[in-house]
């Protein structure tokens, strides 16, 4: 049976209410301390011997007969009228096929514009022209002979200079807008009435995703079936940017990406590439690959704003009583804001907040979400300003958050948590890193001169999921099964769980099952980011296997002349009183059966809040005459509801750990204001830690289920250990120097500075 | 990239022919290759010198110093454990030198004669002084890397070689061949003065390729030390390194050289400096009164002050660790 029903959704921390439609009826949550045989437990990914091996095949890797090759002509000033544009001796190169742009393209509706190609362009890299040509050579060379007529107009680039009033306003509107306001409580009044306020500027920079494979797109036309290999982190996204872009029907679009190497939160849609492949396939009637280099990579295809963030906090009688917290971000050209005050407004039960956002405009390449957008750069912020008011009141900075933590609502919403350990994660954590050997002033280091400190910050997410999201589960006649669900594996593990929550459900061996994901023929899954997968497509996963199981104890009972409600499946076999009959052997006569085993994601409990909470432990070791942050120990530990594998859990956290490790001490995108070129638009100026900057990194899960989130119990891990790392460092830098340093990354350079400063 | 044509030379004389006006030798290609994909190098013809044969491997004859062919991989070098014996700075200066796959490939020559990393001249769209231009962009623009001693108008690079700084405080010399001959020049002179304004870096002339490093004997009888100061552990060009070394006797050092990278446009070394430690029994304040002298001209630009202290830090640790040995 089929129903609408209205769900409660958190994305990217924003609420929604949402409509959605839903099949059958849900089945209780496995509860804590279900024995259970194959989730819970490690498993290797079920595609990583073809990873290793280099037989998955990613979007970079597609290689089609006739296969064309699209480049693209990027603007070189922050900010510009095109005029004209002649391609006529990039027409004459041979080997080239086709020159789009502005005044040639025809109109594309592309987030929110009606063009590809902007009149005004706006940034460095910004899109003027494209070329397709028999190979990327020529298309590369056919760029430089593409002429262009600019009116240069005034720039600015600099978040703080956008925000000056002095400097040139590139939006009609001004350059900082309001995004985002929370009162709570009387602020003002908390103040006055405070024992200490602390007050201070906290600066983050932009940082820059560097997926290892980049952004890019190959787009074929058979017909008028236009089938699309993009690297992406939502299919059907990409499916609704072309059916917008190019007025398809969705029966004449089909997205595939069956590999994919990271996205990060940069991958949510289709980009402009997107649309120069099908444009030029369409054209000229031969496949055509549009993929970015690496300096495009950085220049045009997202980052995590740059902020500058005011905090002013109070406390009274050893708690926190008021936070005041101002933010604003450099969004480049983007049109919303990850808000940093997130955290502000939700980790802790704090009676007074004050919490704005702005969103500043500027001539550079626009944010796109980042593996927690707003709430890194806003724990950071948050996190330290505690750990300021923590010292200034003479109280352990642990105590103090614990003091804050224990509420089992949301302050925001006032609803209760379906679940919260997050003072459990403190436990585990503290007693992991010996948080106790923890001194006002730090400690000695390893070696004369140096100095050792201990940190911690808290982790506050959703990751509770959503509908819609279908899944099918076809069960072979020998046994085997086959699951099908249009989510995507962004390098998550996520056709790892989703065949575990399968094969555990159905009763076979996970190597029994295989899954099929990426493609937009399957039913539909949302997207994979906001640590929204594993919490909305393995409910629907478990429900389809346990269709598909019920319908084979159907056939058993019959072909058995058992009562159905004597048999079970168990390891592959259908078990009744005394026999135990192999899946193949119920169906040996039965010729060519396949059992179609159907479920979706139920909607999200009304009355709960869905939450995912964590807390990393840092020590590090500060040497303060070179100013050189060695990283000596990351113990994180998060609540996110039931680990379905321990191994791929492990590694999403050691990966948004050394992510945020990037964010804290070396990763920063420096753009010239003059010219506003990317300085670091390659990874040798563009800080990525390299194994060798990698700590001991200590996970460790509180492992209890949700039962009220979902059937499955788990929620997502994708972001949340990347919100408190460069936190924690942060502090326990803080500690270890006796001198704050308010502007990440803490390279050696601003050590040296903040040092000097005596700040 | 532009197309190039490439062309494999087996013998000194027949790449020096071929290194006429718009071509560009070749050893490991880790910068070259770097530098055409960024536009900053367009030659229509690469010269490969990797088919000539005797450049490679480093031999010792007692008396006669230390010679090292050019085309001899860094990793050959690093791994010696005869040669980190004999010249230990040269393991201490590689290990922490790009990564391995770089050492790899990149060879001795190639490491002393690669370009800055300055990212406004990598960038191809600036036109900066060095590449022809009328000023340096990082003077007034993102300058954290850039020099804070020793440079001219018009450019405010760093020597970026690891290698460099080491061999220098060992006395290093360079053979610059040709098929008019051959000539010997310091390392140090390897590398343009920038009082000149000249905008090559090096002063290697065209046609001429650099077959060997000598190290003299007396340079050998120093004791070595080099520091790097990065923005990571691993591949990161040194935002400071020094190279030490000095012969050690009697708590005293002398003959000493202290020479710093990452700071000026060429390796740097101030006489004076060293006139402060030779003969004078050691000790960190000696090492201090060094370090200031060797950055008396610093003047540092508005994000690189913090250079000056790092700097001066690397000095005491570098001649510390050499008179504690």
């Amino acid at each position: 049976m089929t129903r609408v029903v209205r769900t409660r959704n958190e994305f990217e921390g924003e609420v929604m209410e949402q409509l959605a439609l839903v099949q059958g009826e849900d089945v209780p949550a496995w509860p804590e301390g279900a024995e259970l045989g194959i989730v819970g437990h490690a498993h290797r990914r079920i595609e990583g011997a073809a990873k290793v091996t280099g037989r998955a095949r990613y979007t970079h890797d597609v290689q089609l007969p006739g296969m064309l090759h699209a480049r693209v002509l990027r603007s070189p000033h922050p900010r510009a009228r095109v005029r004209h544009v002649d391609p006529s001796r990039a027409l004459a190169l041979p080997g080239v096929r086709s020159v789009l742009h502005r005044f040639n393209a025809p109109k594309t509706a592309f987030r929110g514009e009606d063009t590809i190609f902007r009149e005004e362009v706006r940034f460095v890299g910004d899109e003027v022209a494209a070329v397709a040509a028999d190979t990327e050579e020529i298309a590369d060379a056919a760029l430089d002979l593409v002429a262009v007529d600019y009116e240069v107009l005034p720039h600015v680039v600099d978040l703080e200079e956008a925000i000056d009033d002095a400097s040139p306003r590139i939006d009609e509107k001004g350059n900082v807008h309001d995004a985002d306001r929370h009162e709570r409580g009387d602020v003002k009044k908390a103040f006055s009435n405070a024992d200490l306020v602390v007050e201070g500027t906290y600066r983050t920079s932009t940082q820059l995703h560097n997926s290892l494979e980049t952004h890019g797109a190959v787009a074929v036309w058979d017909g008028d079936l236009l089938t699309v290999y993009e690297s992406t982190q939502h299919v059907f996204g990409v499916r609704a940017g072309l059916q917008a872009a190019l007025h398809l029907p969705f029966g004449k679009i089909r997205v595939l990406c069956e590999h994919m190497g990271g996205g990060f939160g940069s991958k949510g849609g289709i980009g402009k590439y997107t649309v120069i492949a099908a444009l030029f396939a369409r054209e000229l009637g031969a496949p055509v690959r549009c993929v970015l280099d690496r300096r495009e990579e950085n220049v045009a295809a997202g980052n995590r704003s740059a902020t500058v963030q005011r905090v002013k906090i109070a406390g009274r009688e050893g708690r926190i009583t008021v936070i005041a917290h101002d933010s604003w971000s450099n969004v480049g050209q983007a049109r919303w804001v990850a808000d940093p005050t997130g955290p502000t407004k939700g980790l802790y039960d704090v009676p007074n907040v004050l919490a704005r956002a702005y969103r500043v405009v500027t001539n550079t390449g626009s944010l796109s979400a980042f593996r927690a957008p707003g709430y890194v750069e806003g724990t950071f912020a948050l996190e330290s300003a505690i750990d300021e008011l923590a010292d200034g009141m003479g109280v352990d900075p642990l105590a103090l958050r614990r003091r804050h933590a224990e509420a089992v609502s949301d302050p925001v919403s006032k609803m209760r948590y379906s679940l919260k350990r997050l003072v459990d994660c403190y436990d585990i954590g503290a007693e992991e890193i010996g948080w106790s050997r923890r001194k006002r002033g730090g400690l000695r280091g390893s070696a004369p001169g140096l100095r050792r400190g201990l940190g911690m910050a808290s982790q506050l997410w959703s990751g509770g999921g959503t509908p819609p999201a279908y899944a099918t589960v076809h069960l072979n006649p020998d046994g085997t099964a086959v699951v099908r669900i249009g989510t995507q594996d962004i390098g998550t593990g996520t056709r790892t769980v989703i065949a575990q929550v399968c094969a555990e459900e159905l009763g076979i061996a996970l190597h029994d099952v295989r899954v099929e994901i990426g493609d937009t023929d399957s039913p539909y899954a949302p997207i994979s980011a906001g640590s929204l997968t594993v919490a909305s497509v393995t409910p629907a996963v478990r429900l389809a296997a346990k269709d598909a199981r019920e319908q084979l104890l159907d056939v058993a009972a019959g072909v058995l002349e058992v009562g159905r409600a004597e048999l079970r499946v168990e390891n592959g076999a259908v078990v009744s009183p005394g026999a135990r009959t192999p899946i193949a052997k119920v169906f040996e006569d039965l010729a060519n059966y396949t059992v179609i085993g159907k479920g979706s994601r139920m909607p999200n409990p009304d009355d709960l809040v869905l939450k995912t909470f964590g807390a990393h432990f840092a020590e590090v070791e500060v040497d303060p005459a070179t100013g050189v942050v060695s990283v000596d120990r990351i113990v994180a530990v998060h609540d996110v509801g039931r680990i379905i594998d321990p191994l791929t859990a492990r590694s999403q956290v050691e990966g948004g750990v050394i992510q945020a490790l990037g964010f804290a001490l070396s990763e920063e995108r420096v753009v010239d204001r003059a010219t506003g070129r990317v300085l670091t638009a390659s990874l040798e100026t563009y800080k990525v830690p390299t194994v060798r900057d990698v700590p001991r990194i200590v996970v460790r899960f509180v492992d209890v289920p949700d039962t009220a989130a979902n059937n499955v119990g788990a929620k997502g891990l994708g972001e949340p250990p990347m919100i408190p790392a460069a936190a924690a460092v942060a502090n326990a830098v803080a500690n270890a120097l006796g001198v704050r340093v308010r502007h990440l990354p803490l390279t050696p350079r601003r050590v040296l500075d903040a040092l000097a400063a005596g700040s | 990239m532009k197309p190039f044509a490439y062309v494999r030379a087996t013998s000194v004389a027949e790449a020096s022919r071929l290194l006429t006006a718009g071509s560009a030798a070749m050893a490991g290609g880790t910068d070259l290759l770097g530098l055409m994909k960024g536009g900053i190098a367009s030659p229509s013809r690469v010269v490969d010198l990797t088919g000539i044969d005797g450049l490679r491997g480093w031999s010792r004859e007692r008396g006669a110093g230390l010679r090292i062919g050019a085309l001899t991989p860094l990793v050959d070098l690093e791994t010696s454990d005869q040669l980190a014996r004999l010249l230990p700075i040269v393991r201490q200066a590689l290990a922490v030198a790009a990564t391995l796959q770089l050492r790899n490939a990149g060879t001795v020559g190639g490491n002393l004669l690669q370009r800055n990393r300055c990212w406004y001249f990598r960038d191809e769209a600036v036109p900066c002084w060095l590449k022809g231009g009328t000023r340096c962009f990082a003077a007034e623009g993102e300058n954290e890397h850039h020099a804070i001693v020793g440079t001219a108008r018009g450019c405010n690079r760093v020597a970026p070689s690891d290698l460099a700084p080491a061999l220098i405080a060992h006395d290093a010399r360079v053979t610059l061949a040709s098929a008019r001959g051959n000539r010997s020049v310091t390392l140090a002179d390897l590398f343009t003065d920038p009082a000149l304004h000249s905008r090559e870096e090096h002063t290697i002339k065209r046609g001429e390729i650099l077959t060997e490093v000598h190290v003299p004997e007396s340079g050998l009888q120093r004791r070595g030390a080099y520091l790097k100061a990065m923005e990571r552990k691993t591949w990161s060009f040194a935002t400071v390194s020094v190279a030490a070394a000095a012969r050690v006797r009697d708590g005293k050092l002398r003959d000493s050289r202290v020479v710093l990278g990452g700071v000026a446009p060429v390796p740097w070394r101030v006489a004076a400096a060293e006139a402060e430690i030779d003969g004078h029994p050691f000790s960190d304040a000696v090492a201090r009164r060094a370090a200031d002298v060797l950055l008396a001209d610093a003047a540092p630009l508005a994000k690189n002050g913090y250079k000056v202290p790092l700097a001066k830090e690397l000095v005491r640790r570098a001649l510390a660790r050499i008179a504690a040995a």
